[in-house]
């Protein structure tokens, strides 16, 4: 008897563990990415994007990256809207 | 005048009727407690082994499993309070209307019975629920704790041999990045001026993610000091958290400011944890 007891618990344990380790995450798996370094040129000229003249609009043709207005953050601050 | 207080009141069978609610009560209390210790004992080998094997950065495999335990868990606690409601506590309010007022001699008696039967059997629930908490900590803490430290060590490496290695898309020229960064960061060419996004590899960004936990890996001596000490100390508390906020800081200089802030929250907090 004890020893049934203890195959369903067992059991239960097993089940419940294989369920855990196969269960799809919330929000898909994680695939560990190296650091790289990218960057958006400006699709109607191939202009990089300048640095000085702001990071909302291209500094040669005026193509507009983004639509909103950048506020200070930890690293992006006020003074990197076109 | 008519006797009527002084009328002999005798129910055996209510006296009958607690003494084995009690008995059954502390019976499925005792057989509860044994397949809850069984569970959490026969769980930790698993637990643990499910942890280490995990791949996953959040260890979510590891969570599935602790919260389906815990679900098992406080399913026996609600377990026992329905038993609780049911048996014992209607069943109380039924005896203490059914039984003289409580004014009189023989009312005086049985109410204190009823009292006595009501105590030990919540008493024991109190015992039942303690040892359900217990539980619940011996699995959490079953997997034991991260080595954040050897992680952390191992990304700083990581990102000082690869700092000098990446070059402007735009004109080829070599970027180094000046310092770690967590999250994603435009990094400025120093030669053709133009913008460049750095992505931090995922070990990077998980250091942003477990800091405060390695944080508290640091300061974990002065955690246990605050807690050893009987009643606690604020002014412990105090320093522990004053000492875990700066290693953060240390860790992800860019949050100091806000990480000051959720300090200063943290000692309103402790107005209401210590209130005396």
């Amino acid at each position: 008897m004890a020893e049934e007891k203890d195959n369903k618990l067992s059991s239960y344990l097993e089940r419940l563990k294989q369920q855990a380790a196969t269960q799809q995450h919330y929000g898909g798996d994680i695939t560990p990415e190296e650091a790289k370094m990218d960057m958006r040129d400006c699709p109607a000229c191939g202009a990089g994007r300048a640095f000085e003249k702001g990071l909302t609009s291209c500094a040669y043709c005026g193509f507009v990256f983004m639509d909103i207005k950048l506020t200070d953050g930890v690293n992006i601050k006020k003074e990197n809207n076109s | 005048m008519f006797g009527f207080f002084n009328k002999k009141y005798d129910n055996p069978a209510l006296l009958e009727e607690m003494k084995t609610r009690q008995e059954r009560w502390f019976a499925f209390l005792d057989k509860l407690e044994a397949r809850m210790q069984e569970l959490t004992t026969a769980a930790i080998p698993g637990l643990r082994e499910i942890f280490d094997q995990d791949a996953d950065p959040y260890k979510r495999a590891h969570s599935n499993m602790l919260q389906g335990l815990l679900g098992q868990i406080n399913h026996m606690r609600q377990k026992a309070n329905d038993i609780k409601d049911e048996q014992i506590i209607d069943f109380v309010y039924q005896a203490e209307a059914m039984v003289p007022a409580v004014t009189s001699t023989v009312g005086r008696d049985y109410h204190n019975r009823i009292m006595n039967f009501r105590m030990a059997c919540l008493n024991r629930h109190y015992i039942f629920d303690e040892k359900l908490n217990k539980c619940i900590q011996r699995l959490q803490l079953a997997a034991g704790e991260r080595d954040l430290e050897r992680a952390y060590q191992e990304q700083l490496r990581a990102f000082e041999s690869i700092r000098d290695k990446f070059s402007c898309r735009q004109c080829g020229g070599n970027i180094t990045i000046e310092k770690m960064f967590f999250i994603d960061t435009y990094v400025t060419c120093p030669f053709c001026h133009s913008q460049n996004t750095f992505s931090p590899s995922t070990g990077a960004r998980m250091i942003l993610h477990d800091a405060r936990a390695l944080a508290e890996q640091r300061t974990a001596h002065l955690r246990r000091a605050y807690e050893k000490s009987d009643p606690r100390e604020p002014e412990l508390e105090k320093v522990y958290l004053r000492a875990m906020i700066d290693e953060w800081n240390k860790i992800i200089p860019d949050m100091a400011e806000e990480n000051e802030k959720f300090y200063q929250r943290l000692l309103r907090e402790q107005y209401f944890h210590h209130f005396k």
